[in-house]
């Protein structure tokens, strides 16, 4: 058996606490049936169980999974240990929700039992791989938070233990909206039993699980992948852009839903298939640029490969963000020559001047990294960007100056060219400003380059 | 068996390490002292492979920490400063649990607890729960925890900490068989008097560098330190002694000489009868036993 699941096992599943798992989780149940369905049925009460014993109390424990053993200064024992990094991720994600998951299995149990009876066995399977989805992927998303957290050498504090529970929380209230067999809508949008993807009909029960199934194999992906960098070990650029390509592809898919979008529906089903890709992988930029560790010395060495044309190797060195927003270059340029294609000059204008914008954005997300240690830089980032998104347009907009608005943002204008041209002026100057200190040699710093 | 060059480590806003070079010779038992704050730890956590080095290289047994980090790891037993044990299993399971970890064999894991359970002193108490035991068998138990898998290089900061006596007398003689069986141990701790028992040489770091630039000889089983003392001032006494086979002199004056001689006692005596025979009125002639605190506080504040 796993060595780390094993000491969970010992730890979690002593045979008291299993007892009175058991115990209260029959005394419920028991309750339900009394009160004959009045208030709660046993399977209602199981659903509940389900959600409060493996996603908010079994979300708690993937996120102290790690972050409790640095508290109990007992992780840099276990990284030295032989064990893979896929052995100590599953030992740990399970391992510490073990007894989650068996007061869970007794509640699936409940809820199956009152499916197969209520609608018969293919939809009890349904509920069960919903279920089972839906603890996997809030735990693991708790125990992704956590693993970022750590690579950022934060996040040691209860609060923060809390941010990673919510980060699971959340993820298990995206999945519950858009997933339950049991719900009446997609996220607040009609339920249907179809969902058109990629111009076809697809049956949505099916469609959603197999996207469960994707998006928890991602997610487990993302913890193994954090789990190596914990145990010293390199990431190469490849799992990420097997995941871009993935996302790419699903979110393309879902063109239809923009051709109801007024100020999108004039586009073409590439052009909104492009748009929507190159839109997720902005998003991914953003937020891969502000968790992923800013490295003055990783930066170098890469600027030092490139600059020797070694792209191999600096490709090989890529950060998520990086290739995230080379991602997102790429399709933005093949929807620009699209709109170019059918005619759409404005829009191609304002694409261009999106990509300008987060060109700066991302600069200026480095550059205050550089500028400030630690988690401030990504503070100040983020404060800057509020300014240049909120503060400094709405004080533009007060004073009648609407023009002025798109300084700082993406804006039709009249001519077309110019709020691009605006934009990759800001982007340009944020870049240069941000590989200055990047290169810009430290007080006390060694000149000597090395790869991180 | 370890080599450092020119190790600079940084936190985000302290430069640690400061360009250190040290090489560790295998089977040996290598001291690391200095004040606090002077970088033992993160020297240790790079030996270690557990942080990479700003520049500069760490080599253990020919791999380097930032190429391949993990095969150093298997060739390691680490036990930091402030340590974490599982409190509510036995010893047994403290032990089963990191033997399987470090890839041994369920088959091996049973003798291979019981060996180090018998190492540090535990066998009777190995059904006895961590959290139950006292700091003294904690701290054994931790490093049972580290030797389970009988690493080439052991790493132990601060292993003496809050120990009492006994139970420092008896972390010496372990440290000491350890080294015997053929380990290569790297020891930081405040406690000179300690290390004095069992360390060949000496590490003396100071604000992220190596006092003198290098390890200090601090005892040679072979040849150890003498002090000699004689009651009437000789201007002659090193010169006596230089010219004397097997004898290095350290330092000496009219009274006194430090200097180091073969381990053997009919030399010894031979050369206390020389001394006799030359007039020197010997009042005092033993073993030194404050070499390295001597050493260290010589070093330390010299820069």
């Amino acid at each position: 058996m796993n060595p780390e699941f094993q000491r969970n096992v010992w730890l979690e599943l002593t045979p008291g606490r299993m007892i009175v798992m058991v115990a209260v989780l029959a005394l419920a149940f028991f309750a339900a049936a009394l009160t004959g369905g009045g208030l709660m049925s046993p399977g209602g009460m199981a659903r509940w169980g389900y959600y409060i014993i493996v996603v908010i109390w079994g979300t708690r424990n993937a996120a102290r999974a790690v972050v409790g053993e640095i508290r109990d200064r007992t992780w840099d024992g276990q990284r030295l240990f032989s064990l893979s990094a896929g052995t100590m991720m599953w030992g740990k994600l399970f391992g510490s929700t073990i007894f989650n998951w068996f007061g869970g299995a007794i509640c699936l149990a409940v809820v199956l039992a009152e499916e197969v009876v209520r609608s018969g066995i293919a939809p009890a399977l349904v509920h069960l791989g919903y279920y089972l989805a839906l603890g996997v992927i809030a735990q693991s998303a708790s125990l992704l938070a956590s693993l970022i957290a750590i690579g950022r050498r934060q996040g040691r504090l209860q609060f923060e233990i809390f941010l990673y529970q919510a980060a699971g929380l959340a993820a298990a209230v995206i999945v519950w909206a858009i997933a339950d067999p049991s719900g009446v809508s997609f996220s607040g949008l009609p339920r249907s039993d179809t969902i058109v993807w990629w111009g076809l009909p697809v049956p949505s029960q099916p469609f959603l699980l197999v996207s469960l199934v994707a998006f928890a194999a991602w997610m487990l992906t993302g913890c193994y992948r954090l789990m190596r960098l914990e145990l010293k070990m390199r990431n190469g650029p490849y799992v990420w852009l097997g995941f871009l390509l993935f996302i790419g592809v699903y979110v393309a898919g879902f063109d239809a839903w923009l051709s109801s979008n007024t100020s999108l529906a004039q586009l073409d089903a590439p052009a909104r298939r492009l748009f929507l890709a190159a839109t997720t992988y902005v998003a991914l930029g953003y937020v891969m640029a502000i968790l992923e560790a800013k490295d003055r010395v990783r930066y170098r060495w890469l600027g030092a490969e490139l600059a020797r044309l070694h792209l191999g190797r600096a490709f090989a060195g890529f950060q998520g963000w990086m290739m995230s927003y080379l991602a997102a270059a790429i399709l933005a340029a093949a929807l620009l020559a699209r709109l170019g294609v059918t005619g759409l000059f404005q829009e191609q204008a304002i694409v261009a001047a999106m990509l300008g914008f987060f060109t700066r954005d991302i600069a200026i997300i480095v550059l205050m990294n550089m500028l400030w240690h630690r988690r401030g830089g990504d503070f100040a980032a983020i404060a800057v960007l509020v300014l240049l998104y909120g503060l400094l347009p709405s004080i533009f907009g007060s004073l009648h100056l609407a023009a002025g608005e798109m300084l700082f943002a993406p804006r039709a204008a009249d001519p077309a060219w110019l709020s691009p041209l605006v934009a990759w002026t800001e982007a340009v100057l944020a870049a240069v400003l941000a590989i200055v200190m990047i290169a810009l040699p430290e007080e006390r710093a060694s000149p000597e380059f090395n790869r991180p | 068996m370890i080599d450092v060059r020119d190790l600079v480590y940084e936190y985000p806003t302290t430069r640690a390490l400061k360009g250190i070079s040290l090489h560790v010779d295998p089977q040996t038992i290598t001291a690391l002292v200095g004040p606090n704050g002077a970088g033992k730890t993160t020297l240790l956590r790079c030996l270690a492979a557990l942080e990479d080095p700003y520049s500069g290289t760490v080599t253990v047994e020919g791999h380097d920490t930032r190429s391949e980090p993990r095969a150093i790891h298997s060739l390691l037993g680490y036990l930091p400063d402030f340590y974490g044990l599982y409190d509510s299993l036995s010893v047994r399971r403290v032990l089963s649990y990191a033997a399987r970890s470090r890839g041994i064999s369920p088959a091996l894991t049973s003798a291979a607890v019981e060996k180090a359970a018998w190492r540090v002193g535990l066998m009777d108490r190995l059904d006895r729960k961590a959290g139950e035991l006292s700091r003294g068998l904690r701290q054994r138990l931790a490093i049972g925890q580290s030797i389970v898998h009988e690493p080439k290089v052991l790493l132990l900061d601060e292993p003496a900490a809050g120990l009492d006596p006994q139970a420092r007398r008896d972390l010496s003689g372990l440290l000491i068989g350890l080294r015997e069986n053929g380990m290569t141990l790297v020891v930081s701790s405040h406690i000179l008097a300690e290390l004095e028992d069992y360390c060949s040489e000496m590490i003396i770091i100071e604000d992220g560098r190596i006092v003198g630039g290098q390890a200090v000889k601090v005892k040679d089983v072979e040849r150890p330190r003498y002090m000699l003392e004689i009651a009437t001032a000789r201007s002659d006494l090193r010169e006596f002694l230089e010219a004397r086979a097997g004898v290095d002199v350290i330092e000496a004056d009219q009274y006194h000489a430090l200097f180091t001689h073969t381990k053997n006692a009919a030399a010894r005596a031979r050369l206390i009868r020389d001394l006799l025979a030359a007039g020197f009125e010997v009042s005092s002639f033993g073993e030194s036993t404050r070499a390295l605190e001597s050493t260290y506080f010589s070093q330390v504040g010299k820069r």
